[in-house]
């Protein structure tokens, strides 16, 4: 890409880059975003009935204990303080403390993200890698035996609740053929085996609904390239094997539509981590999210959210720059060829 | 296994398509036969080995504010941890007996407002420091300045120690269940005053530091807690277990099926009937000694239940047996009182007390021009379950119900707002003057009460007030008799969870019933033994 601009000094090039460019617009872009969250998530937790102080103290607690609570947390200060003392607080680099442990919600973070970061993207790959060849098989021969296949398992998969899911996956694969952990986490500087066992039915109680919903997308659009496109036809003129026309050419224009369903998913696969990970006993974020939110820990709700936001912003970014690669005729920040 | 061991891998596949087809079926048919509850097997203890305990993520599972006994306002419901690495000095017995541990005895004196607290000698806390009165006066000091709720509520004028063994509460007023009281306040769980000045309140609170059975290896608040055996805890041979470890999972379901696959060998508190009975087909399962019972509490400050006719047709309009059956599989005895069998002065029934007569529900009903009630709870199973079961037996007698369940922070908004009806909840404690007591829910002083009665409060201050037992359970009986007579709100069945075990696993709690310490009972870890296999 950078080529077009003609030969220039390496750093001006770097910096001219269109990527590049479109990364800074972007990420100029998502500050406001995440500004926006964190600020809906405030407002929504403070909407919420009860606070830190009333949960901190339990049910035993007199108006008078809650009351010092709330002073000695600053929860009796207004609305507009609060926030700003937490987004000033971020701004400089500091994510505050947890209401409830008084742990630093960075270490918090250093210690849950990664088992959730795992799972995530674990999750996306079994994802993305069982829908692409299911997909496609299908939409080789629409109508055929492994289409209605896909057809009545991905109706399947979309029809159970991830709950459910999960449950019915340990009750095979970790009860009844035991070749599987049902609870658990083992990190991956212990054992790579056990930490990918210990995330496998976790990751396919998130990524199987996924996939369902990918593979009927994708085969609905390669079925549409392959049935209507002028290349299609002029690629099987010359020719080309079926096969070859589906996955070089069909699967190739699918891909868009694809990405920006993979991007825009992000968030489904986040969610799940809340359900997902106490089932499984895992100690990742999503489990963290969700104590947090009955604790009223408005400070770590707020961190985990901006994090979350911000991989989705990230995800989305890279979704666009995939685009580039996948048709070399989109340069960002020109007109098209 | 060694069958599957042989097959292909595509087979598996198409076999693990079948058994999720069965395992579908299986889970929308339900369960099927079974005992309510089976007996473990008395065997020896085993030393050594580990094992897994599993918590309920929603109630015992959760630790969000570390394990300091000071500021750990969960402590009721994570008392397995703390017991586990602070010890007790007094514990609820096997027979519901309160036992001293890590203290000796205790006396009264100065006519009950001087308790005088031995402290067994020669302890010592896992940093190596002295565990002597001194240091239990600086632990109590530190609980009752804490703002924490957890802290005891005793009337203390001071706290001293007299030597190196002996601890002093002075009192301003006798108050009678105040050992009773130990087992469920955080002053009954002593942690190392030099580790907690040495790493500050916010570290000990991750890594703490007792005297108890266990030490603490790792601690993931509200994951996983990994402890291991104490070589100088102070009771000889004791704990059994080199390693025990409890893992937070998500529900009775996951937990139920994390056992059947062997990764765990203890579920403590399981509440669903249906498990239970399908748990008792593989496991040891111990329904736990209930000292709370479930009640009905009304509001009688605001109207309808200002008016007692309104509070005698809920108590005609509710028939509890069937209930109890059809939902509970007659897992929890009947109660009319605030006193339940695990507990101090038991007496199931009360005379005068008013039982199901849908007639006269409807009589009343029609005298008050009708009745409408909006009826909470806690968001919890057994409790909803409960409300539904009330709303349609009570729609019989013409009594139009609106039902709604709430989280701990909005059903303390409730009983603050006083603007609530009825609220189905718990009653009573190992002792009914300790933690969430008769007085907890009955007397003017409590926030969470309904009534406001002179009379009621007189009755309760005199039965904490006394120090001979037939005399305070004769108090209660009488509290009991008046509650009833003011139709101040029916009590329903006694309410506790089971604990679930793997074979092999014996001990208090696990094998044989233990008493409830608020609504769940405190397993002495140091007593439990793993002689099966464990993930640990």
């Amino acid at each position: 890409m950078a080529a077009e601009a003609g030969p220039a000094p390496a750093g001006r090039a770097v910096l001219g880059s269109p990527g590049l460019r479109l990364s800074g617009r972007r990420l100029l872009a998502a500050i406001p975003v995440l500004w926006g969250v964190t600020f809906l998530t405030f407002v929504l937790m403070n909407l919420l009935p009860g606070n830190a102080a009333q949960e901190l103290l339990g049910a035993n607690a007199t108006p008078a204990d809650v009351r010092a609570l709330e002073l000695k947390l600053h929860l009796n200060e207004p609305f507009w303080t609060r926030y700003w003392h937490w987004l000033s607080g971020v701004l400089h680099g500091d994510l505050g403390a947890s209401l409830t442990s008084g742990q630093p919600v960075t270490s918090i973070l250093a210690q849950r993200l990664p088992v959730s970061f795992e799972l995530m993207i674990y999750a996306f790959c079994l994802s993305v890698l069982l829908a692409v060849p299911v997909a496609a098989a299908a939409a080789h021969r629409p109508g055929g035996w492994a289409d209605r296949l896909s057809m009545m398992v991905s109706m399947a998969g979309l029809s159970i609740a991830p709950y459910v899911l999960a449950l019915l996956l340990i009750f095979i694969f970790a009860v009844r053929l035991q070749v599987l952990p049902a609870i658990g986490f083992v990190p991956l500087g212990q054992s790579v085996v056990g930490n990918i066992k210990s995330l496998t039915l976790p990751a396919l109680a998130i990524g199987l609904p996924l996939a369902c919903f990918y593979t009927r997308l994708l085969r609905a659009d390669m079925v549409e390239q392959m049935q209507g496109e002028d290349y299609v036809v002029t690629a099987r003129a010359k020719g080309v094997a079926p096969w070859q026309v589906l996955i070089r050419h069909a699967m190739r224009n699918s891909m868009f539509g694809f990405l920006t369903v993979l991007g825009l998913n992000l968030g489904t696969l986040i969610g799940a981590l809340v359900i997902i990970e106490p089932i499984f006993a895992l100690p990742g974020i999503g489990q963290v999210l969700l104590q947090s939110i009955h604790d009223r820990d408005i400070v770590v709700v707020e961190a985990v959210v901006l994090v979350f936001a911000l991989i989705v912003v990230l995800a989305n970014l890279l979704t666009d720059l995939l685009y580039a690669l996948l048709d070399p005729r989109i340069r960002y920040g020109r007109p098209a060829a | 296994m060694r069958f599957w061991s042989k097959t292909t891998k595509s087979a598996r596949l198409g076999v693990s398509a079948g058994l999720l087809a069965l395992a579908l079926a299986a889970t929308a048919c339900g369960s099927s036969g079974g005992t309510s509850a089976s007996s473990g097997a008395s065997a020896t203890p085993h030393a050594g080995g580990s094992l897994t305990v599993l918590e309920d993520s929603g109630y015992e599972g959760a630790w969000p504010a570390g394990l300091d006994p000071a500021t750990n306002t969960s402590g009721a419901a994570d008392q397995s941890y703390m017991d586990s690495i602070y010890g007790q000095l007094f514990e609820l017995g096997s027979h519901g007996k309160i036992i001293p541990d890590m203290a000796t005895g205790y006396a009264f004196s100065n006519g009950g407002k001087t308790v005088t607290i031995h402290i067994r000698p020669g302890m010592k806390f896992t940093d190596g420091t002295p565990f002597n009165a001194q240091a239990v006066v600086w632990n109590i000091q530190r609980d009752l300045k804490s703002p924490c709720t957890c802290k005891p509520t005793w009337p203390v004028s001071s706290v001293t120690a007299q030597g190196t063994d002996t601890v002093v509460i002075n009192l301003k007023m006798v108050f009678a269940p105040i050992i009773s009281s130990f087992i469920d306040s955080t002053a009954n769980w002593i942690a190392s005053p030099t580790a907690l000045k040495k790493m500050g309140e916010k570290q000990f609170a991750l890594t703490p530091v007792g005297a108890g059975p266990f030490i603490v290896v790792s601690d993931t608040l509200s994951s996983v807690l990994v402890l291991k055996r104490n070589p100088n805890y102070w009771q000889k041979g004791r704990p059994y277990l080199d390693k025990l470890t409890f893992k937070s999972v998500g529900g009775d379901e996951a937990a139920y099926e994390a056992l059947l696959a062997g990764e765990a060998q203890v579920y403590e508190n399981m509440s669903t009937p249906a498990l239970l009975k399908q748990a008792a087909q593989h496991f040891t399962v111990v329904n736990q000694l209930s000292t709370s019972p479930y009640d009905l509490q009304l509001n009688t400050a605001i109207p309808p239940f200002n008016n007692i006719k309104a509070r005698e047709a809920i108590y005609y309009a509710t028939d509890i047996q069937p209930i109890v059956s059809h939902i509970f599989d007659n897992l929890y005895p009947l109660t009319q009182s605030f006193t339940a069998p695990g507990g101090i002065c038991y007496q199931p029934k009360v005379p005068g007390y008013r039982t199901y007569d849908l007639a006269k529900a409807k009589a009343l009903v029609k005298q008050l021009g009708g009745l409408t009630v909006n009826l909470g709870t806690i968001n919890i199973l057994v409790a909803k379950e409960t409300t539904q079961a009330l709303q349609t037996e009570w729609a019989k007698a013409g009594i139009k119900t609106t039902i709604s369940s709430y989280d701990l922070g909005p059903l303390i908004q409730q009983f603050t707002g006083k603007k609530w009806q009825a609220m189905v909840q718990t009653a009573g404690a190992y002792d009914p003057a300790a933690g969430v007591g008769v007085g907890f829910r009955f007397s003017s002083l409590s926030p969470f009460s309904g009534v406001h009665d002179p009379r009621l409060d007189s009755l309760l201050n005199q039965a904490s007030g006394t120090l001979d037992m037939s005399t305070r359970c004769k108090l209660y009986d009488q509290a009991a008799a008046y509650i009833s007579q003011q139709a101040y709100g029916p009590f329903y069945f006694s309410f506790a969870p089971a604990n679930i075990a793997a074979k092999g696993v014996i001990g208090p709690g696990l094998t044989s019933p233990l008493s409830s310490v608020v609504v769940t009972p405190n397993v002495p870890w140091e007593d439990v033994s793993n002689s099966g296999g464990s993930t640990g």
